[in-house]
């Protein structure tokens, strides 16, 4: 029998960052993907002429706020060379309603905060506080990162930082005194953490906020299947072992309750150390309960699974010009605040609609553009009785309305162009990334169960000695740079345990 | 204190009660264990949908004269097959043979309805290929209660009620009747919405299988219509020639309609030509997969050596293998032959289930049966079914899966 150091279960962002930095580090890795493609949601699908970005609306990579877990420096030290395209905009954002607004912002601080100034008279020095904080947020975390951690000294020398922890964003926001519009209009990026701003951990929020200003909106050229081919090949450039179709059925520990190894395409396969990049629910259903401390099922009970979404994929025989469409990527807003936007699923309460070709006109065929729409959706939202067979006409119905509501907010005609269409729901993320519920944002983030608290409890619950777990479900939650960060820590914890004989 | 907005009214503790609450929410959580994927709804129609396989058992067999068939098959619970998986009308199944120590699979349309499926039975009709192996097995050896390996429905030759035109003309030739068979069931049984103008091009009416059948769905449904295109036949109420611009233009409605087409590559040919001249958009004319790419070498950008013979390294779940495969031959059949199990579905070049690492070597794909993403033409992966080699090659492929 072959034998590892390391197993990597799923080849997700931070299950090829995990194993790309183990081989790296000279351990004898292997990868173990159930699909036949790396990445899981970082991939791509071809409909016809057409090759569609999946997942990917764009990375903040470039974050300078922490350049040292920035997916650039990720990639840079993988020798995983992946050129990318900075865009100058953040967002159009689209409220309805009385009150409503329809606003463009720009990338870049000091152009953010003029911009915010011009649409809300008196906001400045409120909007500009949460840059000044997340600089403070930078030099806590910095000295964190240093090691000997004296909580006296955080409490007084990184006092905002600590109370931005303990807070969401709807009671930092209300404490800056930041005008109500203004709050409105920068909340909009709520859903790319996936809970609405009154249980968004407002130091999480406010770091995103800045990675996205600061270091611009990125994306790959030709979709995130880009990215996680450039980690596959440092994975096997480094002389780890990927194997696909290759779906692991069982965890495997020793009688001290050790993790030694999985069982995956029918093979026994052992290792030293375990590194899992699927959601710790299945995990758990995948191993002999006895073995497992009672704590860990526990925690997989007492959390809340995060979001999904349903998408909607349009290849249009036509350019965004004739279109009519000139931006790259428009949030609608059914409400201005973002919990009637959340409970709102499924009727308009927020979507986002987007055109690769505004970016990266050559994204498809020439004459053609393409049209990604988001819609957020929880596991739960899925009809429970919904037969195989009313399932196409399920996901179409969802796609018709939401498309027909673009086109006469928009005053476009989209319909008689579609040359391709592909609609993916929890259905679709359930049967590639195998999640309970298709969930994609792994857990809910919530007042007890968000960055700060998983960072917190990060070595002191949950542990299976020689297991470790990266990706969505992990301590950042979501996103691509989450899951490539966690699969770095995940790793470097594996090599430390290793160093060490743990 | 400055006027400066700040957060100092904000306390600094929050975040040790937040995490006492965590503690408190773990502590009072269950701890038993937590739900299966079968428990969520989503997950549940996965299983349902896209079943990893299907185990059938063939049920009856249904001859068409002395080289064709059709198989009515039907779940096999004792090897873990419940039900069937619901599909769309169109699409077909990738059927797994072990013939003669060669390891294939070959796609199928499926020419019954989704309903039929939901009653228990799939059907597929195989015609003899000359010098086919496949088609050659199934024909002289499946047999009543013989076991069938099959795949989930796949294809994207469906009808899209947000893409297609209200009306479809359907252009079938030969065996290519079997997916509109399934589209004109479905239409008659209420699950497709959709007016058929099907155009069935055969030599005689005697070739013409299933024309009765579903001429008798046409008499009493006004939403499919069947025309007989004979070409070496004339026939009162039928076409005689071939499926032409002009027969089109004849049977097509007032404004816009959607063309499917189905049928052998020289069909194919012929069609796209007159269809040109028809001045439909390219999003209202879908092929069915166009199948194994033939004959590379009259591509005018192939710069091989055809006659040649080449040995391919494949490496696949850990083994590695030395095998010949001529220049004319795709890796995919290279590997078949040698009885390794390689995965394929479409065998067409667009569905990317064989798809594979190229580890060194040269090879030659053509341009028109080219589905890969653009990344995976840039680091090194192809789709073996529609790739030939330029010389010694290595490949990684991936094992079947479950």
């Amino acid at each position: 029998m072959k034998k590892y150091d390391v197993i990597v279960v799923g080849a997700g962002n931070g299950g090829l960052v995990a194993a790309a930095t183990t081989a790296k580090a000279g351990y004898r890795t292997l990868l173990l993907e159930k699909h036949n493609l790396p990445g899981g949601c970082a991939t791509s699908f071809v409909r016809g002429r057409f090759e569609f970005e999946p997942s990917l609306h764009e990375l903040c990579s470039e974050s300078t706020h922490e350049a040292s877990r920035s997916t650039s420096r990720i990639f840079a030290d993988l020798g995983a060379d992946v050129p990318l395209y900075f865009e100058n905009e953040l967002f159009r954002v689209i409220a309805r309603g009385e009150d409503g607004y329809d606003v463009t912002l720009p990338a870049g601080e000091a152009a953010f905060v003029d911009a915010m100034e011009n649409i809300v008279p008196g906001c400045r020095a409120s909007v500009q506080a949460l840059f000044d904080l997340n600089r403070e947020f930078d030099e806590a975390q910095l000295y964190m990162d240093g090691g000997a951690m004296n909580p006296s000294v955080l409490m007084d020398k990184y006092g905002d930082f600590v109370r931005a922890c303990g807070h969401s964003v709807d009671e930092l926001f209300d404490a800056l005194g930041m005008p109500e519009k203004a709050q409105d209009i920068i909340k909009t990026y709520w859903s790319y953490l996936g809970v609405p701003t009154d249980d968004l951990n407002a130091m999480h929020y406010i770091s995103l906020l800045c990675a996205y200003v600061e270091g611009r909106p990125s994306m790959p050229y030709h979709r995130s299947h880009e990215l996680s081919l450039a980690l596959a090949k440092a994975v096997q450039g480094f002389g780890g072992e990927i194997r696909y179709n290759t779906e692991v059925t069982r965890f495997l520990y020793d009688v001290d309750g050790a993790a030694i190894g999985v069982i995956a395409g029918g093979e026994t396969i052992l290792a030293k150390k375990v590194i899992s990049n699927i959601i710790p629910n299945n995990v758990v259903n995948r191993s002999y309960g006895k073995r497992l401390p009672a704590s860990m099922k526990k925690l997989v009970n007492a959390r809340k699974l995060g979001l999904t979404f349903i998408t909607i994929y349009l290849g249009l025989d036509c350019t965004m010009q004739e279109l009519g469409v000139k931006d790259y990527s428009v949030f609608v807003l059914g409400d201005k605040n973002s919990r009637a936007q959340f409970d709102a699923r499924g009727e308009f309460g927020m979507y986002i609609v987007n055109c690769l070709n505004r970016p990266l006109p050559e994204s498809s065929p020439e004459g053609t553009c393409t049209l990604f729409f988001t819609l957020p959706f929880m596991p739960e939202d899925f009809p429970e009785e919904l037969k195989p067979e009313e399932y196409k006409k399920f996901k179409n119905g969802i796609a018709r309305k939401y498309i027909e509501d673009y086109e006469k907010l928009m005053g476009l005609s989209i319909l008689p162009h579609i040359e391709e269409i592909a609609v993916a729901t929890p259905v679709t993320f359930a049967r590639y990334l195998g999640t309970p519920g298709g969930e994609i944002y792994g857990y809910a983030s919530t007042e007890w169960d968000n960055v700060v608290n998983r960072t917190v409890f990060k070595d002191l619950e949950n542990r299976i000695k020689n297991l470790y777990f990266c990706g969505g479900h992990s301590i950042r939650g979501d996103g691509f740079p989450s899951g490539y960060i966690t699969g770095e820590m995940a790793a470097l914890d594996a090599i430390r345990d290793l160093k060490e004989g743990k | 204190m400055s006027d400066k907005p700040n957060i100092s009214s904000l306390s600094r503790t929050r975040f040790v009660k937040n995490a006492a609450a965590r503690v408190k929410a773990v502590a009072k959580a269950s701890g038993d264990e937590p739900k299966a994927l079968d428990d969520y709804a989503a997950n549940r129609i996965v299983a349902a949908l896209h079943p990893h396989v299907q185990h059938l058992k063939i049920a009856e067999i249904i001859e068409h004269g002395p080289d064709m068939k059709s198989f009515l098959l039907e779940p096999d619970r004792t090897k873990g097959t419940e039900r069937l998986a619901w599909f769309s009308a169109g699409q077909y199944l990738s059927i797994h043979l072990e013939v003669g120590g060669a390891s294939l699979n070959r796609p199928y349309s499926i020419a019954s309805s989704s309903r039929d499926a939901l009653n228990g039975r799939y059907r597929i009709t195989v015609k003899r290929v000359e010098g086919g192996v496949a088609s050659g097995y199934m024909l002289d050896h499946w047999q009543v209660g013989g076991s069938v390996l099959a795949s989930a429905p796949l294809g994207e030759f469906t009808y899209e009620p947000l893409r297609d035109a209200k009306t479809v003309i359907g252009v079938a030739g030969g065996s290519g009747i079997t997916p509109f068979r399934s589209f004109a069931k479905a239409i008659f049984e209420g699950d497709e919405d959709f007016e058929l103008v099907l155009l069935y091009g055969s030599r005689t009416i005697g070739d013409a299988v299933f024309s009765d059948e579903i001429a008798e769905m046409a008499a009493s449904c006004p939403k499919i219509r069947l025309v007989n295109v004979l070409s070496e036949q004339k026939k009162r109420g039928c076409e005689h020639g071939f499926i032409t611009a002009e027969l089109i233009r004849k049977y097509a409605p007032e404004g816009e309609y959607s063309i499917f087409l189905c049928g052998p590559q020289a069909m194919y040919r012929f069609v796209d030509k007159e269809i040109e001249s028809l001045g439909v958009r390219r999003k209202f004319v879908r092929h069915e997969l166009f199948g194994e790419y033939f004959h590379p070498e009259q591509n005018g950008d192939y710069k091989g050596d055809i006659n040649a013979e080449y040995t391919v390294t494949v490496r696949v779940a850990g083994e590695e293998y030395r095998i010949p495969c001529r220049a004319d031959t795709t890796l995919l059949r290279a590997m078949e032959a040698a009885g390794i199990a390689a995965p394929s579905d479409c065998r067409s070049g667009r569905c990317g289930w064989c798809r594979s690492q190229l580890l060194a070597g040269e090879v030659y794909v053509p341009e028109s049966v080219d589905g890969r993403r653009y990344a995976d033409k840039e680091y090194g992966y192809i789709h073996p079914c529609c790739t030939f080699p330029l010389g010694d090659v290595t490949i990684d492929v991936p094992p079947m899966g479950c």
